[in-house]
């Protein structure tokens, strides 16, 4: 109970989150936009006058002609980029953060933290299509079958000579003919003590 | 493993069938007699007893002493009938040596009757 309240007011007093960021306006974690949300970050009013215009597109790291459109959804003055899969980024070229194929301050499209930096990609051919996926799989399966089928008569047994029992091998207990009952001995391997 | 690649592979011929009983006489290289198998149990015994018929082999007079003490001593089995079950098990253990031995047995007396065959078809071609 105590180090619960000791816990309480810790949380209460340090208004800053639990997790290890450095405190600075720079993001140069690895991690793509794992940082925590600083207030300075915030989107700015929708840009009416191309004044307005042009100091959205420097805070943005682009140029003016190439601040055309605005972000889906009520962001403000987010402009919208192109949502390109890390994957067909340059992979020779130098980057500033290799890890994410970025260089230092260049925008990027404001879903990218949700869809993934090396996750999604809408243009992407997976490596199998459905038709080979689906041939492979029933390829395995008859494959395992025909196994089964080529290697049963050949079964599994240890190197032994079945049980033996005594009583004629259980003659009258298996429900033989008293009368038929045949003679059957087993030995050791030992010779007989006189 | 190996036995399987003998049997399959290399001398499906002179293999020892593991599914019936052996073919050549028992007392066949043994000039001595070999000592028979018994037990003490009598058929009535077993009866009474309502030993199962897969248990019923030549090791039923450990089993029996085992049921014994089992009977005695239920639920504490494992602490009172330890040693009946040990020596029901070794009993187990030696019969499957046996076992082993008489497929051994089997297979080498196979080879020597396949010998035997072919130095005689040569002699005969002579």
């Amino acid at each position: 109970m105590a180090t619960f309240m000791k816990v309480c007011s810790v949380l209460a007093k340090h208004k800053k989150p639990l997790i290890c960021h450095r405190q600075s306006n720079l993001s140069t974690s690895s991690r793509l936009f794992a940082a925590f949300w600083n207030k300075d970050w915030k989107p700015g009013p929708i840009p009416r006058t191309p004044e307005e215009r042009a100091a959205a597109a420097k805070k943005y790291g682009l140029r003016p002609e190439d601040y055309n459109a605005l972000a889906d959804g009520d962001i403000g003055d987010y402009p919208e980029l192109p949502l390109v899969a890390r994957s067909w980024r340059d992979p020779f070229e130098d980057y500033d953060l290799p890890g994410e194929k970025r260089n230092f301050g260049e925008p990027v499209n404001a879903s990218a933290d949700i869809i993934g930096a090396d996750l999604w990609d809408p243009n992407a051919d997976g490596r199998y299509t459905y038709g080979q996926m689906l041939m492979y799989g029933v390829l395995t399966f008859f494959g395992f079958v025909t196994a089964f089928l080529v290697l049963s008569p050949y079964e599994y047994f240890p190197p032994e000579m079945p049980k033996q029992y005594p009583f004629n091998n259980l003659y009258l207990e298996k429900g033989g003919d008293p009368a038929n009952e045949p003679e059957i001995k087993h030995y050791t391997f030992k010779v007989p003590e006189e | 493993m190996g036995n399987m690649w003998y049997s399959y592979v290399s001398n499906p011929d002179t293999a020892p069938d593991f599914k019936n009983p052996p073919t050549f006489d028992p007392m066949y290289g043994f000039p001595d007699g070999r000592q028979e198998r018994t037990i003490c149990a009598t058929r009535e015994q077993l009866d009474r007893a309502k030993v199962p018929l897969k248990k019923r082999d030549y090791c039923v007079d450990y089993y029996m002493k085992f049921l014994e003490c089992r009977q005695k001593h239920f639920p504490r089995v494992w602490s009172y009938c330890h040693d009946q079950i040990h020596e029901w098990e070794h009993c187990q253990i030696e019969d499957t040596v046996l076992r082993v031995k008489e497929w051994e047995r089997e297979k080498r007396l196979k080879e020597r009757a396949k010998r035997k065959a072919r130095r005689e078809s040569m002699e005969a071609l002579d």
